[in-house]
């Protein structure tokens, strides 16, 4: 890890294969070399990757029983190779949102202050580049090394539900995953960006490893639990009107989606399945009258778009805090 | 010369005497009886006389049996015993019985009829048929109703008589002349027949079923009926009135059944009221089963008259709940008269208004701002 060697020490050979040889995009391939080098990486993607295999044999061995008649979801048979489980394995859905967060955090846990210990972060910047390049390079790094591990597994799984059931995806079906997977890299991303923070944050790598840890297990354990204690104090007596019972409902499903992981199901399970119309507790008055069918896909994302919204704009904060933080730490040689 | 004339008068007389003399004799040796010497009858019927020969001599007499004057046309047959007999004995001091049938034919005039049945030369007896009504040979095809009214989507059930007049069993061929488009079934003895087999002055009831084209158009309609035969024929003529049929119809110009709109929208349809029957509609009342919250009106909301075939264009304003779901929402609009109503169904799909989803857009082009000041003030240090 850590840019030992200089800008200028990288052969003219490797600056002839990249269209580029701008500081940035230097760092950035130095970056990535890196990531996908080191050993957790590759303990990392093989655990993912075996897990999303597994979680395709089970869809694939249960996609028979999942067509139902009369389900409005029919008609994205694709689509539930990646919702589908028995319950033995979960789903590549459930996958990707457990371990994701992992992934993310273990890019970027140590992102800064590794650099700092070894004292390759002063010799860096004492190159002739902008200071933030090396933040930014450090983010679009780890992006672009999340972002084609995601489509990688996810066309894989297409590719081999494809080979196992023999149903082409329909455009829209095809459409529907790669914004799943955008959805995904963006949830990961926020992870990331977490991480960094904590890696500037804190000076030793295990600290900032374990705090985003506690906090990615506070956000997928603990959160669910505080929110019920609260639900349950909170709850409406048995006589409460329909309304209170409702608002009641809206205001708990408000603190859930506080936890990054419920904003992330939200949309994963909205886009994926098609013919969910909305989240949240339903009025008798908006039901009434309504047929089950599927949304379109742009009504898809417009029902999700506030918890994307929301996603992003985290993502987006949290690498606005590290920036921040980078840009003002002091950085001396050892 | 005049005793000439003297002469043939005496010659006269005498051979009456001997004459009278002789019958007076054979009267009282051999009688002919029957009791009913004139009997009233309709054309067609059988006549059955019970005739006695009786014998008041001592000796047996053999007395030959002739039926003499019978009109022209009528048949008779005289039986005893089982036999057809033409001469019969009968001992001294008894009688003896013989039937005589006397067939009326169909086709024979009112009035009087007399005929003898004679032993010749011995005895006579005058008998005499009185035929009640003039006689046909012909047969008699009736309907006690041969008028009938009803709409257009209505079955007509006639039902006639078909009585076969003539001495002979007739099959009867049953025609009807209906107009194109109409369906005309016969049922004899409930089942589906073209002919009808009928004895001789027997009857056999006849039902005819009538079904109008589907684009009868109101009025009056004749329809014969004609059951033939080779050597007779009857008709019948029924009439069937069909009142108007009422159809009605709601569509949309294309015959599109869908749209889109999106949450808290309005947006017009046009629609177009059919009047597919053949009778005025009046009164035709627009109305919308919807979704609630949601508003549907139409202008106009009342259609005062619509002749047949004609149509109405009217404008449909839908106004989706604002909390309408994104999706697929099913809004029946209804057209109704007292007579005949129809509902057409409107899938609509609601959009969620993008003003939300710009909103997001500004909250995350807001923060990607706040970077890019951030990247401003920071990062060319």
């Amino acid at each position: 890890m850590g840019l030992t060697i200089s800008i200028t020490s990288i052969s003219e050979e490797d600056m002839a294969m990249s269209n580029t040889n701008h500081p940035f995009w230097v760092i950035v391939n130095k970056e990535i070399a890196d990531y996908v080098r080191s050993w957790r990486f590759i303990i990392l993607i093989v655990i993912i990757a075996l897990t999303c295999m597994g979680s395709l044999y089970t869809a694939l061995t249960n996609i028979r029983e999942a067509i139902k008649p009369n389900d409005p979801d029919g008609a994205f048979l694709f689509l539930k190779l990646f919702t589908v489980s028995d319950g033995t394995l979960p789903s590549f859905v459930v996958f990707i949102s457990f371990l994701g967060p992992l992934l993310g955090i273990s890019l970027g846990f140590d992102a800064i202050n590794s650099e700092q210990n070894k004292g390759t972060l002063s010799r860096i910047l004492s190159q002739p580049i902008h200071r933030d390049y090396l933040i930014n390079a450090k983010f679009v790094a780890a992006l672009i090394v999340i972002g084609i591990m995601l489509f990688v597994l996810g066309f894989l799984v297409m590719g081999f539900g494809l080979i196992a059931i023999g149903i082409p995806p329909t455009a829209e079906e095809f459409m529907r995953v790669v914004f799943f997977l955008i959805v995904s890299l963006f949830y990961v991303a926020f992870w990331l960006n977490l991480s960094i923070f904590f890696s500037i944050r804190f000076k030793q790598a295990a600290t900032s490893a374990l705090a985003c840890v506690a906090i990615w297990l506070f956000f997928s354990v603990f959160y669910n639990m505080i929110v019920n204690l609260v639900g349950k104090a909170l709850s409406p007596s048995a006589w409460a009107s329909d309304y209170q019972v409702i608002a009641y409902q809206r205001f708990m499903l408000n603190l859930l989606r506080f936890a990054p992981s419920e904003l992330f199901n939200e949309a994963t399970m909205t886009l994926l399945m098609p013919s969910v119309r909305s989240l949240g507790p339903l009025t008798m008055e908006q039901v009434h009258g309504a047929i089950p069918s599927p949304l379109p896909l742009g009504q898809s994302l417009l029902v999700v778009w506030p918890q994307l919204t929301g996603l992003i704009a985290a993502t987006v904060v949290c690498f606005g805090l590290s920036y921040v933080s980078f840009m003002r730490k002091e950085v001396r040689s050892r | 010369m005049r005793t000439n004339h003297l002469n043939l008068l005496l010659v006269l007389v005498l051979v009456l005497f001997v004459m009278s003399t002789r019958a007076n004799g054979a009267e009282k040796n051999v009688m002919l009886y029957t009791p009913y010497t004139q009997i009233a009858v309709p054309p067609g019927e059988s006549i059955n006389y019970s005739v006695d020969v009786i014998n008041n001599s001592d000796e047996v007499k053999n007395a030959s049996i002739l039926v003499e004057g019978m009109p022209r046309g009528w048949k008779y047959e005289m039986k005893a015993g089982g036999w057809t007999v033409s001469q019969i004995s009968v001992l001294p001091g008894e009688k003896k019985n013989f039937s005589l049938k006397v067939d009326v034919p169909f086709k024979v005039n009112k009035g009087t009829y007399h005929f003898t049945v004679t032993a010749p030369g011995v005895v006579e007896l005058p008998l005499t048929v009185t035929v009640s009504e003039q006689g046909t040979y012909q047969t008699d095809f009736t309907t006690k109703q041969p008028n009938m009214q009803g709409n257009s989507k209505s079955t007509f059930n006639f039902s006639a008589t078909l009585k076969n007049q003539t001495a002979d069993q007739q099959l009867y061929a049953l025609m009807a002349e209906a107009p194109r488009g109409w369906n005309v079934t016969f049922r004899v003895g409930g089942k589906q027949a073209t002919s009808a087999q009928v004895e001789a002055n027997a009857t056999e009831n006849i039902s005819i079923d009538i079904t109008p084209s589907a684009t009868v158009q109101a009025g009056s309609y004749k329809i014969p009926i004609h059951a033939t035969t080779s050597s007779t024929s009857a008709d019948i003529e029924l009439e069937v009135v069909i009142t108007g049929s009422y159809d009605i119809e709601l569509t949309t110009p294309r015959g599109l059944l869908s749209t889109d709109i999106t949450a808290g929208d309005t947006k017009r349809i046009d629609l177009v009221v059919r009047n597919n029957g053949s009778a005025e509609l009046k009164d035709v009342q627009l109305s919308a089963s919807k979704p609630v919250d949601w508003e549907v009106t139409f202008e106009p909301s009342k259609i005062e008259k619509m002749t047949a075939g004609s149509t109405t264009n009217v404008t449909a304003t839908i106004k989706a709940s604002k909390k309408a779901l994104p999706g697929d929402y099913v809004t029946k609009m209804t057209a109704k008269t007292p007579e005949v109503n129809t509902t057409a169904e409107f899938r609509i799909s609601v959009r969620t208004p993008m003003i939300y989803g710009w909103l997001g857009v500004l909250i995350i082009v807001i923060v990607l701002g706040g970077v890019y000041y951030l990247f401003r003030k920071y990062g060319r240090r």
